[in-house]
């Protein structure tokens, strides 16, 4: 008989020497013995746990948990109390050897549901019909947090306060000061991602029903038809390319080019460009770009670890170059907006005209009406929260970080990760009691002996390999994130079943991201410093992607990347360049080695190594 | 007559449907399907002109003119004494050389595309009124000697009994001059069908295509199970690609047109036998002629293995879809009051995760 359901997520085993890891995260996170609570236990073991591959490829820092945190809060609160969509309460999380698992939850009593289904039909119904002006007015707020944050900025506390407190008769100090104003940072992390839900779970229930009515109607249909069709807006996330492109063009028609070409790191490129009145123009208009364009992550914006390009402005530099010697070799760059648009008609007027009943053609009407008002905030949400504010907020948290190590409780400033987010409060309590009374404080004696400690447990969770799933499948599942994000269905259900990966040891499964086949040399890149190293014909390889990496997708043959379902924006992405892509494939970067040759099929989502590297 | 008319051969690529009383239909349908960016088979017409100067300038059409008032009323007989009569004068007449030379120099142009230079090529008559049947058609024809030897027969085919009675019951002349096609010998290295819907559930936003190693007969007679390739007929994405078992392949015999059966290497059935490349291609040119009809085909094809991409992809054969195409058609959808309607129920739906 075919096993129906996963290890009970009680029985995962601990990994030898990392007893007391539970302290690292929030209480709430850990998984409850039924000696605490036989129902909370209870309720566990008949959960679908699934690990959040897809977000998180690597385990937690204890502090990178407040996205984590965050998305629990806001995704679950606008399902179950705002729209009170009918048979969906919110997503479940939970923390496992530094790997979190998340649930879907039902509403089980039927007239609960029917209860729902009225107050959903207004509320829902009202963000629909007034779609426009709310976006507009999120923007605007969105934009606020934005700029409250720039002005954010964290010290070292002074020896003496400023005269201007005694004359001014301010009456507060610089250590409330610097409490208030952590405590600011935090909340303006959190209200960020109130505002990153306002509209999206409205979005993938759009999604995820639309696509259910395109499967009724063209079974098998690809999701990159269901996005083609419904975009056409100019989406957010090309604009930083765009910019790239741009200045590309831009050093051609100077003449500066060959400057640029040089193989020059950014700061003495920046230096020889100033000497020169073309290159001076021309920084003027890389300065423009900049901000905010330049804050895109090249990663997915979730880990303090992923940098943007205003953190290394060589990587915008070396994609410049690449764009140069393309447009020089006569290669068109850039997103023909008009005719994508075009594409977009055709291809939704296409499908339309395959349907041969006003049933069907008013069924696709309505769906294809409501997916084209959602999709641009679905797709524009993410550069404002992800990468803009996010990275404001990795670099301001580095702030405090560097306070910290300043005074002493950290050997690096970049330990400051390992401590979750209310630590680091009391930390900074503990900064500022020893400031305020002239005392030392205990924190560089406490800190230190436990972030060494913390350091060695992430690499033992690091060289774990997590569980794909756990606890009991439900019949069905009706949360639409679930569905249209990670992608839960019968066939991953039996995939993990089978063990999550694929049929033979030199096989791994992953989703199917961009159709086609390829084979070809494997370069696996751990981060975007090693793109140069890519050559043509090879197969990326590489925890994630973003629209930040696109120069280098006309040279390569495919992608394959750790984390990412079919609607992730690494898919979205390399299908607009018709690059075969596996997304998700869960330990890529691990399995595969730069040199091996591999053949990835982004039908099936199976990538195969065919021959080891020596 | 027009420059056109006086021309001893003419290529598929430069007729079109309404110059079939130069080539005949079976040809100038060939050149209609080129135009209209369906690609057929390399090659070429003898003109019917070209029959009708033969007959003349060797003087058989004399002969036959003066003989057939000695054969008197037509009966079963008559037309076998008098088609022994014609094919006998016709297989043995000497082609008048600015003719031969004609036919020898498309031979060697085709010869010099497919890169091999004895290639093989079918013998085809075409006659500009519609004869099915009734005539012959040579395959695997190599070399100049045969292909010359081949063209008098296929010319003389016009007069075999069963096509002079047909002409006569028609009230059609006796004297029948014939186009004949020389197509390149399609040497398919990979064969098979195509559905431009699918043709498992009727969905007409597919294109299926059935494709297994080696001629078509395998495919067609169902002797192998053949790769599936599943291609969206919108966006030109392959959805899912089948691997079939693909035991054997049909080849022809050496130096004959006798099909035999060989196996093919295992590792050569591990493997999809079309690339993405002439997958696509062939979803393209399925578009292509489903567009051109106006309606649901069934088109038969072979990847020609002595022409590079994409010349080598040859369409053999096409006819209108003949299961899906005679259905009702009948909603695949639920009625909804309105989009929130149909977006409460989608959700309500959710997705089952157990069957």
């Amino acid at each position: 008989m075919a096993k129906n359901s996963f290890m009970d997520p009680h029985d995962v085993p601990k990994i030898p020497g990392t007893e007391g890891w539970e302290k690292m995260y929030p209480y709430q996170y850990q998984f409850t013995s039924s000696k605490e609570d036989k129902e909370r236990a209870a309720f566990e073991s008949d959960q679908l746990w699934f690990y959040d591959g897809l977000h998180y490829p690597i385990p937690h820092y204890p502090f990178d948990l407040i996205w984590d945190e965050a998305w629990s809060m806001t995704l679950s609160q606008y399902t179950t109390r705002h729209w009170l969509v009918p048979p969906a309460l919110g997503i479940d999380h939970r923390i496992v050897n530094g790997y979190v698992y998340i649930s879907p939850v039902g509403v089980a009593d039927p007239k609960e549901i029917e209860k729902r289904v009225p107050i959903f039909m207004e509320r829902a119904g009202y963000y629909f019909q007034n779609w426009d002006r709310l976006v507009e007015a999120w923007k605007k707020k969105m934009t606020k947090v934005i700029n409250d944050l720039e002005a954010m900025n964290f010290t070292d506390l002074p020896e003496m306060e400023d005269i201007s407190v005694i004359k001014e008769g301010i009456g507060k100090g610089s250590g409330y000061e610097l409490l208030r104003k952590w405590d600011a940072l935090i909340d303006l992390g959190l209200l960020c991602w109130q505002y990153h839900f306002e509209f999206l779970n409205l979005c993938y229930a759009v999604q995820v029903t639309f696509f259910a009515t395109l499967n009724q109607l063209f079974p098998g249909i690809p999701p990159s038809s269901q996005v083609k069709m419904s975009a056409g807006f100019d989406p957010i996330l090309f604009k930083p390319d765009g910019e790239l492109i741009r200045l590309s063009k831009l050093a051609i028609d100077l003449g500066i080019e060959n400057l640029i070409l040089k193989p020059l790191k950014a700061d003495q490129l920046m230096k020889e460009l100033e000497k020169d009145a073309k290159g001076k123009e021309w920084l003027k208009e890389l300065e423009i770009a900049r901000y905010p364009w330049f804050y895109i992550s090249t990663g997915t914006g979730w880990f303090h670890t992923e940098k943007s390009w205003n953190d290394d402005l060589n990587i915008p530099f070396e994609n410049i170059r690449t764009n140069i010697k393309a447009l020089k070799s006569g290669k068109k760059l850039g997103r023909p907006t008009e005719q994508i648009l075009k594409e977009r008609d055709r291809i939704a007027t296409e499908y339309r005209n395959l349907l041969k009943t006003d049933t069907d053609r008013e069924a696709f009407d309505q769906g294809l009406g409501l997916s084209r008002l959602v999709l641009p905030y679905a797709e524009d949400h993410n550069f404002y929260v992800e990468h803009w504010f996010h990275t404001l907020f990795w670099a301001k948290l580095r702030q405090v970080g560097k306070i910290l190590k300043n005074a002493g409780f950290f050997e690096d400033s970049e330990d400051m990760w390992y401590l979750k987010r209310d630590e680091i409060k009391s930390a900074l309590w503990d900064y500022v009691t020893g400031w305020t009374t002239g005392v030392k404080s205990r924190g560089p004696s406490y800190w230190p002996k436990e972030v060494e400690w913390r350091k060695k447990v992430y690499e033992k969770f690091k060289a774990w390999t997590p569980p794909a799933a756990l606890g009991t499948p439900p019949e069905v599942v009706t949360e639409p994130f679930t569905l249209a994000l990670w992608g839960i269905n019968t066939n991953t259900l039996k995939s993990w079943l089978s063990g999550g990966e694929g049929s033979s040891a030199d096989e791994l499964q992953g989703n199917p991201g961009s159709s086609g086949t390829a084979e070809g040399k494997a370069r696996v890149l751990k981060s975007i410093d090693q793109l140069a190293d890519l050559k043509d014909g090879e197969i990326l390889v590489a925890t994630t992607t973003s629209p930040s990496w696109a120069p280098c997708f006309v040279k390569i043959a495919g992608a394959v990347t750790d984390v990412g379902g079919p609607m992730c924006h690494a898919a979205i992405v390399c299908r607009e360049y018709g690059l075969p892509t596996v997304v998700g494939t869960g330990k890529g970067t691990q399995f595969i080695k730069t040199g091996d040759l591999i053949r990835i099929d982004g039908d099936t989502g199976i990538v195969k190594i065919l021959k080891r590297a020596k | 007559m027009t420059d056109k008319e006086k021309r001893l051969t003419i290529w598929y690529e430069e007729m079109e449907g309404s110059d079939f009383p130069l080539v005949g239909k079976k040809n100038a349908n060939l050149g209609e399907m080129i135009k209209a960016g369906i690609p057929v088979a390399p090659g070429f017409a003898i003109t019917i002109y070209a029959n009708d100067k033969f007959i003349v300038d060797t003087g058989i059409k004399a002969k036959l003119e003066k003989k057939l008032p000695e054969i008197g009323e037509v009966t079963y007989d008559t037309a076998k004494e008098a088609s022994e009569f014609a094919m006998k004068l016709i297989e043995n007449a000497t082609i008048p050389a600015d003719i031969e030379e004609a036919i020898l120099s498309g031979y060697s142009k085709l010869c010099a595309k497919s890169q091999s230079p004895d290639c093989p090529v079918a013998v085809r008559s075409s006659g500009s009124v519609s004869m099915p049947g009734q005539m012959e058609t040579y395959l695997n024809i190599c070399g100049k000697k045969d292909l010359i030897d081949y063209v008098k027969k296929c010319w003389a085919s016009a007069y075999n009994v069963e096509a002079i009675m047909y002409r006569m019951n028609k009230g059609m002349p006796f004297l029948f001059n014939i186009g004949v096609g020389i197509p390149k010998m399609v040497n398919s290295k990979v064969s098979g069908i195509i559905f431009t819907i699918n043709p498992v559930n009727g969905d007409p936003s597919k294109i299926s295509i059935d494709a297994s190693y080696g001629l078509g007969e395998a495919v067609v007679s169902g002797i192998v199970t053949p790769d599936t390739y599943l291609v969206d007929k919108i966006i030109m994405e392959p959805v899912a690609t089948k691997l079939g078992s693909k035991e054997i392949q049909c080849v022809y015999k050496k130096n004959g047109s006798d099909i035999v059966q060989v196996p093919v290497s295992e590792e050569k059935r591990s493997v999809p036998c079309l690339s993405r490349q002439e997958m696509l291609e062939l979803a393209r040119i399925g578009k292509v002629i489903e567009n051109y009809y106006g309606k649901a085909y069934d088109i038969e094809f072979g990847v020609d293995a002595d022409m590079p991409f994409p010349e080598n992809i040859i369409i053999l054969q096409v006819r209108p879809e003949s299961v899906w195409s005679k259905k009702e058609a009948i909603a695949k959808t639920e009625k909804k009051k309105d989009p929130m309607d149909r977006l409460l129920s989608g959700l309500m739906t959710g997705m089952k995760l157990k069957e």
